[in-house]
């Protein structure tokens, strides 16, 4: 249970400990307990105060300590830590550098925060409240400007002006499809009914990706003053927010922000004195990835089966029970205060001439700096994946970034100075969609990636129409045959045609977008599909069927040790002799490879698997 | 008024028409799957896509409402792609041997009978073999090839409900059945289950339909576009080459109902752009072809039965209705022509005529003394089982959505689905109206809760109240002034019987002890005593024995007509010779009123004392049983339906005294143990069924002439024990 803590205005150093998701699963409320006790302890907490935050976004270095004013940047603290840094840092004033970020091996650790190359080169604006006030807490929320833009959009503007602001602002929707939100706005106020609705999309189905989630657990008031700028531009009356329920800790914090802001009268009858009156509701989502697709989304608030209906007609036109509906993603929403606040020729400044302000990327993946970031659109993918993302671990190879995710494509190297906006992804065949980034190096199989993600979408199809609930299918069996070594002539010109028809007429944008990982993989790796074909050879060493373990007889000592760990007794061999691994029997787990000392590194995989 | 453009033609539409509508009306052919008139528009089956200038990609023309300007085209290289692609696809889980084998026309000589093979996985295993949708998209979009991987289901057809099959093996899911049984029907039987690939149709936790509060009415059978859904009796007799449009003649409603026929005998019935229930669905062909039906007239000869000529049995009648002159009934059903009736009528002066059911006071009901923003309380009557095309009618015509109050103490179909359902003890219902229909607080004479009834009230607040009930199952209600009441019948011909002003009931005929003939027309009652000479004139035997039995047409094998409960002249098309030497009532009248001699007159008889109702609710410790009757409407003639075909059986079970687990403890009895049920003048022996639709401390019985004249009433119950 946090206690809720006001600020102390003595304290002359906050610490700032992160609350997101990954970091509590790494038990960073442990160490907040940890730090309140040794601080009491030590006798300093008139002087220090501890504060929880939402997530600073490198969740890969969590739990994360800030301490400001002076900007220290600690990861992965422990509970055992505490001691140590309370003394060191707090007490002599000596900031620890074992718990900094170190930019590599035999690199000097970074203390400030801003100098880290992860937080350097990111624009907030979106998450500029991240890291820095308690998301529980409407109060510091409105200390950093909160609800500022509402009074001004409330008080100063008429609902025509609101439109007219995020319509120069150039701001599109981030929940993947990249329509300009101002013109939805506008088609929503004019469409004929007084009854509307505006709907927050929480859904956030793509594997690996928690932008939403982060803005959500981080800043709920800003997604919340969002929409009722919104809702006072479009003329609605109630709104919906619409989170998964995998995300439980997005759900509360966004309950306890709606009740917060009730009790302030920003929510509600008659909002900040004004004669407009809105009021939001928090649904939850039952585990489909479909029901991010909007007409599955508004089934599903109707307590429908989540199940999409083609378009036309659009909801702005006829939504929720047959009203106008305007749906926008978590990030649209958050972005539109700093809209009201600074004005659409900011907003307008950053980013490229088609595509306006900054993106959240979740980037994974074969990366040194997994977490959240945000930048300006316009910046290249060398910039994020290389000086933000710090590169690719183990010094390996960049083989390829794939973004969007189920809905995206993978960009190859050769491609990477290509600046980030919607219209250059789409070109290249992949999308912006909701900002997943996943890094791919030279161990990654793009046979197995499309598979993988065609997986996916098969599953998670609705199985309303063939298109998507066959046609899904059959490129699954195909790829499943591929990789397991199957492959025959003709299976790539087939997969493309199943590709592209299931593109063109599925009803829905799952099904319309499920051939991207198959259609731009063929596009940039065609060779690795056919040299898995043909040759039977996965060059990545991925796809088991065509792979085999063998020892090296040149650098095996005859320890004993992958023939003792070995679980299928496939290893044979004397000890101090050279041993060998029987492929009849190896189950390819990959353990040997693993146990084999360093001085060694005997084992390894080739392609074409061996007899 | 928007205009648009569909294949470079201009076309006008009203706003709200979806693109297919609009093509459709101007003959614009664009092929569809899971679209039906009438139906949502549902989008699933990627078939009717269209292109339209400006879009993205193509959309399918049944969700596209109609814009001003639009251009649409229905026909291009890019569209016949996709709709192959989609259909070979649904193909793809769908068992098509058949669809794309080059031997196919060869094969269809050798291969007629083959349809009767329990696994379909082609066309010519296939019921629906000639009349599948698959077929004529195959041919229509010229699909000589299917180069995905085939994959079955490997599901078992399922066979265990009456009435239909459903192997879902073939199903495309299209759901056109899902939208059927929800949106027309209301009966909410079908859904989808899962999803993605593993999506199937059924029902709610995979129960049987009889168990699930299905119908059968067949409206998902005639829907379902392959032969994933299909009649089971009608399976074994063929596609049909024609079809004759007639009504059903089963109930009071009389539906419009279609005959299909194959060289000349009869397929199936179905309805005509209607919707009818399981009993026109189901009960009629297999009645006609009943192994029980006697074609011939049979003359007692000794102690047997034996087949005689229409002359011989026309002179043994004849002569013995000479005998009995002044002492023979005649009792006949309503379930005849008005031709046949309007025959037996002429014959009054000659004989003693009563009718079974008969009512002297009928008001033909009409839809327009209904008016909007209706309540509708059913009182004793079961809407959903006994009169569903009747209810649908209702909830279509009128505009605002109404709202069904059920009055009942049995847990009827219609009281699952009501809006409210009010259960009173059996006995109090019109204290329970009283309670409805009073102001201010009232007691809890009926046994409904205070707040149940304050509820309904709060429901009947500037309504127009109708209550319709079968006047079989209550009598002499009262109702305040402002609530109308609409009796409901199911008899058939109710309005030309009353006409005819019959001197005497049934009853009374029944209970002569005078009487020596009876000639019965259509009824096969319980008889109270021995008689002389019986003639029986129907399509089956009675349960008893008989001097002659002269064979009927049912109403499908002659011309004529019936009124029906909106007092409507229904027409009868004969859609296939009599069987056998079958022969329409009215003529076998007419040969009676040919060959009669003058001097064969009517004798009276005797009224029967009209007793007082017993009051239901007064049990006592010799009765201390309720008895709960309800007419059986599902009969044709004197039969029971469920007397006859195995289906209705398992779907009524309306040979058994029903009770529920409460009551069976209190007697110690179980499923099938047989009980006498004694009343004042009832005594019927019948075994048991145990059933929560029955209140406590009650038991039902579905009344049927065969069991005798039984009326709802306090009762004891004796377990017979078994002489082992």
């Amino acid at each position: 249970m946090m206690r809720k803590k006001t600020a102390n205005k003595e304290s002359r150093l906050h610490l700032l400990v992160c609350a997101g998701t990954g970091c509590v699963a790494n038990h960073s409320f442990d160490v907040k307990e940890e730090l309140e006790k040794e601080i009491a302890r030590q006798g300093l907490h008139k002087e220090i105060s501890v504060f929880t935050t939402g997530c600073q976004g490198f969740c890969e270095r969590g739990p994360i300590v800030i301490v400001q004013p002076d900007g220290i940047f600690y990861q992965r603290v422990s509970k055992k830590d505490v001691p140590f840094l309370v003394e060191e840092h707090l007490l002599k004033g000596r900031p620890v550098k074992s718990l900094m970020y170190e930019p590599g091996p035999e690199k000097l650790p970074i203390p400030k925060m801003n100098d880290i190359g992860f937080f350097k080169h990111q624009r907030l604006i979106v998450l500029r409240n991240r890291g820095r006030l308690d998301p529980e807490n409407i109060d510091e929320y409105i200390g950093f400007e909160g609800y500022q833009a509402l009074e001004k959009a409330l008080t100063k503007m008429s609902p025509a002006q609101i439109i007219a602001e995020v319509k120069n602002a150039g701001l599109r929707g981030r929940g993947g499809a990249g329509f300009r939100t101002g013109l939805k706005w506008e088609l929503c106020r004019n469409a004929s009914g007084r009854v509307k609705y505006i709907v927050c999309n929480g859904d956030e189905g793509d594997p690996g990706a928690f932008m939403d989630r982060s803005v959500l657990e981080a800043d709920p008031h800003s997604v919340l003053e969002g929409m009722i700028i919104g809702a006072k531009a479009i003329g609605a009356q109630k709104g919906f927010i619409y989170v998964r329920s995998e995300y439980p800790l997005a759900v509360k914090r966004i309950k306890i922000a709606i009740k917060q802001a009730e009790k302030y009268g920003i929510l509600g009858k008659g909002i900040l004195g004004t004669d407009f009156s809105f009021s939001i509701d928090v649904i939850q989502g039952a585990g489909a990835f479909v029901c991010g697709e909007e007409t599955a989304l508004m089934a599903s608030i109707q307590g429908k089966v989540g199940r999409p209906h083609p378009r036309p007609p659009y909801p702005v036109e006829k939504g929720l029970w047959g009203k106008p509906t305007n749906i926008n993603n978590v990030e649209t929403w958050a972005n539109v205060p700093m809209i009201i606040s600074r004005g659409a020729k900011w907003f307008s400044s950053i980013g490229t001439k088609g595509s306006k302000g900054t993106k959240i990327f979740s980037l994974v993946g074969k990366i040194n700096n997994t977490g959240l970031v945000e930048v300006p659109m316009g910046i290249t993918l060398r910039e994020v994946i290389f000086d933000i993302g710090g590169g690719i671990p183990g010094d390996k190879k960049f083989k390829a970034v794939q973004t969007g995710g189920p809905s995206g494509g993978c960009i190859p190297h050769d491609l990477l100075d290509l600046p980030i906006d919607y219209e250059s992804l789409t070109e290249v065949g992949s999308m912006m969609g909701s900002g997943g980034m996943i890094v791919m190096d030279e161990n990654t199989c793009m046979v197995d990636v499309a598979r993988y993600f065609l997986n996916f979408t098969q599953q998670e199809s609705c199985g309303k129409c063939p298109s998507c609930r066959l046609g899904t299918k059959q490129m699954v069996e195909i790829l499943d045959r591929i990789t397991d070594g199957k492959g025959h002539k003709g299976d790539i010109e087939f997969l493309e045609q199943i590709g592209i028809n299931t593109k063109l007429s599925s009803l829905c944008g799952l099904g319309q977008t499920a051939a991207n990982p198959v259609l731009t993989t063929l596009k940039y790796f065609r060779k690795e599909y056919e040299l898995h074909i043909f040759e039977k050879q996965c060059p990545a060493l991925v796809c088991k069927s065509l792979i085999s373990f063998v020892i090296d007889p040149d650098k095996c000592s005859g320890c004993t040790i992958c023939a003792k760990k070995c679980p299928s007794n496939a290893i044979n061999g004397e000890p101090k002799k050279v041993h060998t691994i029987d492929q009849a029997i190896c189950i390819k787990c990959g353990i040997c490879i693993t146990v084999c000392p360093e001085k060694f590194k005997a084992v390894r995989k080739v392609s074409p698997a061996v007899k | 008024m928007i205009k648009l453009q569909i294949n470079d033609k201009e076309v006008v539409a009203k706003k709200g028409e979806s693109v297919l509508e609009v093509a459709q009306r101007n003959n614009i052919y664009i092929p569809t799957l899971c679209y039906y008139k009438g139906l949502s528009a549902y989008g699933g089956c990627r078939i009717c896509l269209v292109e339209v200038e400006g879009y993205q990609r193509p959309v399918t023309a049944c969700t596209l409402p109609v814009h001003e300007g639009m251009k649409v085209k229905t026909e291009s290289q890019l569209l016949k792609k996709l709709r192959r692609f989609n259909l070979q696809l649904i193909l793809s889980e769908h068992p098509h041997a058949c669809l794309i084998c080059n031997q196919e026309s060869e094969c269809a000589r050798y291969q007629e009978c083959i349809q009767k093979t329990p696994i379909t996985f082609g066309c010519k295993f296939c019921p629906s073999n000639g009349d599948c949708e698959l077929q004529k998209l195959v041919d229509l979009l010229e699909i000589k090839e299917i180069p995905f991987t085939f994959s079955h289901r490997k599901l078992e057809v399922e066979k265990y409900d009456p009435f239909f099959e459903r192997d879902y093996n073939l199903c495309i899911l299209c759901g056109r059945c899902v939208r059927v049984c929800n949106e027309i029907r209301g009966a909410g039987t079908l859904d989808f289950h899962h999803r993605g690939p593993e999506t199937l149709v059924g029902t709610a936790f995979n129960l049987p339909h009889l168990e699930t509060g299905c119908q059968f009415c067949g409206a998902c059978v005639d829907i379902c576009p392959t032969g994933a859904l299909r009649d089971r009796y009608s399976k074994w007799r063929g596609l049909q080459d024609r079809w004759v449009k007639t009504s059903c003649a089963l109930c009071s409603i009389g539906c419009a109902i279609k005959l299909n026929i194959r060289e000349d005998n009869l397929v199936n019935s179905a309805p005509d752009d209607n919707q009818i229930c399981v009993r026109g669905r189901y009960g009629i062909v297999p009645l006609v072809y009943h192994p029980k039906r006697i074609t011939t007239p049979l003359l007692k000869k000794g102690k047997r039965l034996i087949q005689v000529d229409w002359k011989t049995a026309m002179d043994f009648l004849c002569t013995k209705l000479s005998e009995h002159s002044g002492k023979t009934g005649i009792l006949f059903s309503s379930q005849l022509t008005t031709e046949a009736i309007d025959a037996i009528g002429s014959l009054r002066d000659n004989f003693i005529i009563t009718a079974l059911p008969a009512d002297n006071d009928v008001r033909p009901f009409s839809f327009k003394d209904i008016k909007s923003e209706a309540v509708f309380i059913l009182l004793n009557t079961d809407m959903v089982s006994d009169f569903s095309p009747l209810l649908l009618t209702l909830r279509s015509r009128i505009k605002t959505k109404p709202i069904f109050i059920v009055i009942d103490a049995m847990e009827t179909q219609g009281a699952k689905i009501a809006d409210f359902w009010l259960r009173p003890e059996p006995g109090k219902e019109q204290d329970l109206l009283n309670q409805l229909f009073a102001r201010g607080k009232t007691g809890n004479r009926s046994g409904v809760s205070a707040g149940d009834i304050a509820w309904c009230k709060g429901l009947l607040d500037n309504k127009n109240v109708y209550v319709l009930y079968n006047a079989f199952n209550i009598e002499n209600i009262e109702l305040p002034k402002h609530v109308r009441a609409l009796p409901m019948t199911s008899m058939v011909n109710a309005l030309p019987i009353s006409k005819l002003h019959l001197k005497n009931s049934a009853i009374d005929l029944l209970q002569d002890q005078d009487i020596d003939c009876l000639y019965l027309i259509g009824t096969a009652p319980k008889l109270n005593k021995k008689y002389q000479t019986i003639i029986v004139q129907d399509c089956f035997l009675p349960g008893f024995d008989l001097d002659l039995f002269l064979p009927a047409a049912t109403f499908t094998e002659t011309n004529g007509s019936f009124v029906n409960i909106e007092g409507k002249s229904k027409k009868l098309r004969k859609a296939i010779e009599p069987l056998g030497y079958a022969k329409p009532d009215e003529w076998i009248i007419e040969q009676v009123r040919r060959d009669l001699q003058s001097s064969v007159r009517t004798g009276k008889i005797r009224k029967k004392r009209r007793e007082k109702n017993s009051n239901l609710s007064r049990t006592s410790k010799k009765y201390p049983f309720r008895l709960i009757t309800r007419e059986n409407c599902y009969t044709y003639r004197g039969h029971t339906l469920a007397s006859l075909l195995k289906g209705f059986e398992r779907l009524r079970q309306d040979n058994h005294v029903w009770l529920n687990k409460q009551t069976a403890k209190r007697l110690k009895a179980h499923n099938d143990t047989e009980v006498m049920v004694i009343g004042e003048d009832i005594s019927v022996l019948l075994p048991v069924m145990i059933s929560d639709q029955v209140p406590d401390n009650s038991v039902f019985i579905y009344a049927h002439q065969s069991l005798g004249m039984i009326k709802s009433q306090p009762v004891k119950i004796k377990v017979v024990k078994k002489q082992s």
